[in-house]
């Protein structure tokens, strides 16, 4: 039976509902709908991980390069006797330290400590060049040299024998041997470099990099110089990459972008290399190349250092290809001086 | 008021009440919804018989007794296809052998974690991934003037790397066995030291390859060793299947006074063992530029049956020619000879030369270059890449009638 | 004569629906073993529980593979309502039917409608799913606890399963398994099915989470009951059967209507009906929950993580007994991803898997644990991960367990490692023969190994005898050799969290490959 509407009851105008409302109420559902199916499908984890065997994301690291300079040469030939004349001329033809290095700066010197060589023997970066870009740097203001490298075998041997020791303690830089926790993996689109171990302490607080390597033949590679230098801050069982060796030295120009690299052809090994041996394979050839191309300063160093033929450096071709150099130094803005 | 009083039913369970007449969509959707279910409870039927049984079916045979026979340590990591060298320390025990029995004493000689490997105790797990432990007797020489810098080092093909890097592949192609060095500090002069390497190769002919790989085309040559040289901070030389460098960190008297000093008593101390070099000594040394003699183990000038080569250079007529012999048996010798000889007919021009003594000879022109090869026996031989061929053929017509013994 | 007409009801339907869904899970319950399992979709529930893929994305930022299947539950809420919780879900269901037996389903009419009114209380689970997702937001997944599905999977393989293989022997497992808790867990369920009696869907309305949550999105469902105001004489007769309490006879509460369809059948008037867009005049849409309510319950929630936290069983003062499943996460995102359903458990063929106390925390409380003297965990069988819904265990295969295979480089999932108790072992203790370690040991070499060594005994006769080694860089923590050890109290070798490789800080070796940096720097030390 029909009965009274209670007051609190809204009057009853029509079955349905205004057409506003039932725009709002099934686009607030049907938004939702498609909302929930939306974050599922972006959230979808459709493949299965291994926990604990998860390849890690690697850093990358800053690039320590300036900008290019148009008005002052980036690769300089100084020839001279004397390590700190010569150097001091190469850098001074690029316009003086102070270019690169600003006041405060803290800079790292990578130089090439493979082996435990004796310096006479041209297997590792020399004592008197290291002293030298030591001093040079200081000159310009930084506040902080580190000087570090990974021989695998013997890091404290290495340094002691081959000199660098004492120069660290006597121009006060920081010597940083390689330990367990300085080693974070790298991530990179190399063409053999993707994730490896590296050695990444002595980068932490650095805000400049210089190579300083020495000029060598290199029975693998044909030769080491500034490129192959940065194989020193390689972890790991890096021995896999001897069968990949041209690859992956094409890699560390892509790996590492430096302020400054320096390559020592005061005294150069030109047999027998990368270990060398005998005072006969060094051949005083007097000459510093200074450059912010290293595959341009390499080119240099093959030819007129180790007196070969360029076309044989199957890595600095490959640079060249990738544009992270060119194997051509004579395109480039440089500048020859006698010290 | 009265009319707003709920009407309520009187009390008690009443029959349920059944509502008529039902809407025919509802029965229809009814029967989509039935349908529904049964479509579920099908497909989780028929999932159920597809499925991949190796993703989790337990193989049954793992189930038995894992039991198999129990033998020591060594015999249960022959498995293992990591070799790594824990060379730490010095240590006169040999190579890894069937396990050595335990000492009688208490179990409280190993330590709690149970994981000790031969009683050096700790938790030796890092590193110690059951691997041979290269060793070998420490480098002991007691000289005057001299004390060691730092404890021996010990390498084995694998692991060469770690000490000369990117040189070891060149050890690896001679077969290295394994690398013994050591340091030694001039007592005298501080900051100063020795470095004596010792690279032992599986054979003498080997050790004689690397050795004469590396050899510095200027060196003296040393006067207590045949296979030998020095420079002006060094020592090189082979002595049985070992390849020695002795290399100063200096030139100062002390520094070489103690390297020569060190040179001498790794010749005198290492044993000797020339076998397999016979090739080399028939090799004449009537005009023989010194240090210029190497081994090539194989493919020597690209020829695949050319093996175990020695190859010298000679001051003749005042050329330098260079002259490769190879020692084998007769039927492999005359079958390289001949192989050669079609090769150089199809490359370049040959000349088949009258015997010497039996021995057979062509002359070929080939890449802009001339070389005169010979067999006689078991031997062949010849001179390669001299620009003059008349000289090539006058020495090794020489060489044949035995005028440049 | 069947009368098809009056049979075709949508209340038939739900029955039908009930019993089939109800079936199926125990049937699921049922076939989890190894011998039945095949290619059976076991955690079906679980992977259609919209709750579980909700808090898991929270947790993990992601939805774990099977999980996408609880769209086909969310969009059916978003359309019709809570239609889960009385056509599908089996908690719910056990529910109902416990109540229409034991509860006030065959009392006076009049207690029944008072009973099926709303009540205050029934927000409660409200703030019970707020403070779970504030958990989640934390990173603690705790929505095991009381989730409807998680919890009735836990009971059935912990408690009911089990006391059913009691009753009748061999009729679930070849041998009776045993699980440690298994009396609360049990006891749980009881009481919470118990509660019918005082409250009919007791567990429904006040405690469920997951109802929480499907209420909370029927807020915006499209279908709805529609009381015709016109037609209703208040009579409250919708009441009596009404399951959801939603307050049909008034202001219809959509977010606790069960659509259960029992109103429209039971309305002599004809005036409910299931609407497509009836107006909300007369309608409560959304729960009932007032600010601070809300308030509370995230703070209880957010407080739960951080006190639990902070206890730091998850940190370094781990727990060595907290040995989990091969293929789990690394402990923090693993109490991120357990909802505690314990299919695992359930799945695992040896009884090794065993649901935790405290050992890892108040977070991990029931999550899956190994416990060598129960099991040991067979080194072909990757049977948990399969099952595991949220992927707290993921779906590994064999080749990845062991290690072979494409997987050789990497080395197996380990889970612990094994150490001796040099004071219990026969051979070291006590001058008797044994081995039966090494003989059990899987792994091929044999992580376990021994030396020979003769010793002069205490009756002066001398003995040649074994003495087992652990080598760690062989061992993955199978727990065959605890289980196996003669010494049943407390075994002489027994397995240890350290050294798993799911956790980077837990692991006792380096794992060689691209990172045998350390190894190369161990060699300095030369």
């Amino acid at each position: 039976m029909p009965k009274e509407i209670p007051k609190n009851m809204a009057p009853i105008s029509q079955d349905g509902i205004t057409r506003r409302e039932f725009v709002t109420r099934v686009g607030a559902t049907a938004a939702l709908m498609a909302g929930s199916v939306i974050a599922a499908r972006s959230l979808w984890q459709p493949n299965h991980f291994v926990p604990g065997f998860e390849k890690q994301r690697g850093l990358q690291l800053p690039s320590y390069a300036l900008a290019l300079d148009k008005l002052l040469p980036s690769m300089a030939i100084a020839h001279g006797e004397a390590h700190e004349g010569t150097i001091r001329a190469a850098i001074g033809a690029l316009g003086g330290m102070g270019r690169f290095i600003k006041r405060g700066d803290v800079v790292m010197i990578k130089p090439n400590v493979a082996f435990d060589r004796p310096p006479a023997l041209a297997a590792t970066t020399h004592p008197d060049a290291l002293r030298a870009v030591a001093k040079l740097v200081f000159e310009a203001g930084a506040s902080k040299i580190i000087v570090a490298d990974n021989p695998i075998n013997s890091p404290a041997g290495c340094f002691l024998k081959s000199g660098l020791t004492a120069v660290a303690s006597e121009m006060n830089l920081e010597l940083m041997y390689p330990a367990l926790k300085h080693f974070s993996p790298l991530q990179l689109d190399g063409e053999i470099l993707k994730n490896w171990t590296f050695f990444h302490e002595p980068f932490k607080n650095a805000n400049k990099v210089i190579g300083l390597s020495p000029c060598k033949d290199h029975n693998l590679c044909h030769a080491s110089m500034t490129t192959k230098n940065w194989y020193g801050l390689l972890g790991g069982r890096r021995n896999q990459f001897h069968q990949h060796i041209h690859s992956i030295v094409s890699d560390f120009p892509l790996m590492m972008k430096p302020t400054l690299v320096i390559l020592d052809g005061i005294n150069v090994l030109m047999s027998n290399g990368p270990t060398g041996g005998r005072l006969s394979d060094v051949k005083r050839m007097s000459t510093i190349v200074a450059g912010t191309d290293m595959v341009a300063v390499d080119s240099y160093g093959y030819t007129h250092l180790l007196e070969r033929n360029l076309d044989e450096l199957t890595y600095l071709h490959k640079a060249t290809e990738r544009n992270l150099g060119n194997c051509n130094w004579k395109d480039s803005f440089y500048k020859e001086v006698q010290a | 008021m009265a009319l707003l009083q709920k009407n309520k039913p009187p009390g008690g369970n009443r029959h349920s009440f059944v509502r008529t007449p039902i809407p025919v969509s509802e029965n229809l959707i009814c029967v989509v919804l039935l349908v529904i279910i049964a479509a579920i409870g099908v497909a989780i039927f028929l999932k159920g018989r597809h499925f991949d049984p190796d993703r989790f079916n337990v193989k049954v045979s793992s189930l038995n007794s894992t039991s198999s026979s129990v033998v020591g340590k060594s015999q249960t990591i022959a498995a293992t296809t990591e070799i790594e060298s824990d060379s730490t320390k010095d240590s006169t025990k040999s190579q890894t052998t069937p396990p050595r029995p335990m000492p009688t004493e208490s179990p409280a000689a190993s330590t709690e974690t149970g994981g000790a490997t031969d009683g050096e105790g700790g938790v030796e797990g890092v590193g110690a991934r059951s691997t041979p432990m290269v060793k070998g007797e420490p480098l002991e020489i007691v000289l005057e003037g001299m004390k060691p810098m730092s404890p021996t080092e010990f390498y084995n093909a694998d692991n060469l790397y770690e000490k000369i890097d990117g040189r070891s592949p060149a050890y690896q192609n001679f077969h290295v066995q394994a690398l013994r060095c050591r340091t030694f500090a001039v007592t005298s002069l501080p900051g100063s030291f020795v470095d004596v390497y010792e690279y032992t190769f599986d054979s003498a002919v080997d050790a004689f390859g690397m050795f004469s790989l590396e050899r510095d085309p200027k060196g003296k040559p040393t006067d207590f060793i045949a296979d030998g040289y020095y420079g002006d901070m060094g020592w090189f030389f082979r002595r049985g299947l070992v390849y020695v460098q002795i290399i100063a960190s200096d030139q100062n008297l002390q520094t070489i006074t103690l390297a020569e000093a060190l040179a001498r008593n790794r010749a005198r101390e290492l044993p000797e063992n020339d076998h397999g070099l016979e090739g080399r000594l028939m090799l004449p040394t009537k005009g023989l530029i010194p240090q210029s003699v190497s081994f090539i183990p194989d493919n020597a000038q690209g020829q695949a049956e050319l093996r175990d080569v020695f190859v010298a250079a000679y001051s003749f007529d005042g050329e330098r020619i260079p002259f490769f012999i190879m020692a084998a048996k007769p039927d492999e010798a005359s079958r390289a000879w001949k192989l050669f000889h079609d090769f150089c007919m199809r490359f370049g021009k040959v000349e088949d030369l009258p015997d010497v003594k039996g021995s057979k000879i062509f002359s070929a022109q080939l890449f802009g270059k001339s070389k005169v090869v010979y067999v006689r026996g078991g031997e062949l031989g010849g001179v390669f890449d001299v620009s003059d061929v008349n000289k090539g053929q006058a020495f090794i017509e020489h060489y044949l009638r035995g005028e440049n013994k | 004569m069947i009368n098809l007409n009056q049979l075709l009801t949508l209340r038939n339907t739900r029955r039908v629906a009930q019993v089939f869904f109800f079936l199926l899970f125990f049937f699921f319950a049922f076939v989890t073993d190894l011998r039945y399992l095949k290619g059976y979709p076991v955690s079906l529930f679980l992977e259609l529980d919209p709750l579980v893929a909700f808090a898991t994305a929270i947790t993990r930022h992601t939805i774990y593979m099977g999980l996408m299947w609880s769209l086909l539950l969310i969009l059916p809420t978003l359309l019709f309502g809570r239609i889960f919780c009385n056509w599908i879900c089996p908690y719910g269901i056990l529910h109902h039917f416990t109540g229409w037996l034991i509860g006030k389903g065959r009392a006076q009419e009049r207690e029944r409608i008072e009973a099926n009114r709303y009540k205050k209380l029934y927000g409660l689970k409200y703030v019970i799913l707020i403070a779970m997702i504030a958990a989640a937001v934390g990173g603690t997944l705790q929505i095991g606890w009381l989730d409807p599905i998680c919890l009735f999977h836990r009971t059935m393989t912990t408690a009911i399963l089990p006391a059913i293989n009691l009753f009748f022997p061999s009729s679930v497992y070849v041998q009776q398994y045993f699980h440690t808790g298994a009396w609360a867990i049990g006891f749980m369920l009881f009481i919470l099915v118990g509660m019918n009696v005082l409250i009919p869907r007791f567990f429904c309305r006040v405690l469920c989470p997951l109802g929480a949550f499907l209420g909370t999105l029927s807020t915006f469902s499209l279908w709805r009951i529609d009381r015709d105001v016109t037609k209703c004489v208040d009579c409250d007769l919708c009441l009596k059967n009404c399951e959801g309490a939603s307050d049909p006879q008034a202001q219809l509460r959509k977010s606790e209507c069960f659509v259960c369809f029992n109103c429209i059948e039971d309305c002599p008037e004809d005036a409910l009906a299931f609407k497509f867009l009836p107006r909300l005049q007369n309608e409560i849409s959304k729960p009932a929950v007032p600010a601070r309510r809300f308030f509370l319950g995230s703070l209880i929630g957010m407080a739960f993580f951080a006190f639990g936290r902070a206890s730091g069983a998850s940190g370094r003062n781990y727990d060595k007994k907290v040995i989990r499943p091969p293929g789990s996460l690394e402990e923090k995102e693993f109490l991120g991803a357990c909802i505690k359903c314990d299919q695992c458990i359930r799945a695992c063929p040896t009884n090794v898997l065993q649901p935790a106390g405290m050992e890892s925390g108040i977070e991990g409380i029931w999550t899956p644990i190994l416990n060598m003297k129960s099991g040991f965990c067979e080194v072909n069988c990757t049977m948990c991960s399969q099952v595991c819904p949220t992927g707290a265990i993921q779906r590994i295969t064999i080749e990845e367990k062991t290690g072979t295979g494409l997987f050789a480089e990497e080395g197996p999932i380990r889970l612990g490692t094994a150490f001796y108790d040099h004071g219990r072992c026969l051979p070291w203790a006590m001058e008797t023969p044994c081995v039966v370690c090494e003989e059990v040991c899987p792994v091929s070499p044999k992580a376990i190994y021994s030396h020979e060594v003769t010793i002069t005994k205490r009756d002066g006769n001398t003995i040649t005898l074994r003495r087992p080694f652990v080598d760690p860089a062989l061992c993955i923590g199978c727990g065959i050799c605890e289980h196996e050890c003669p010494v049943t109290d407390e075994a002489a070798i027994r397995v240890s969290a350290i050294g798993e490789t799911r956790s980077r800080d837990r692991r006792l070796l380096m794992d060689g490959g691209v990172t045998s940096s350390v190894r190369d720097l161990e060699k300095r030390d030369r």
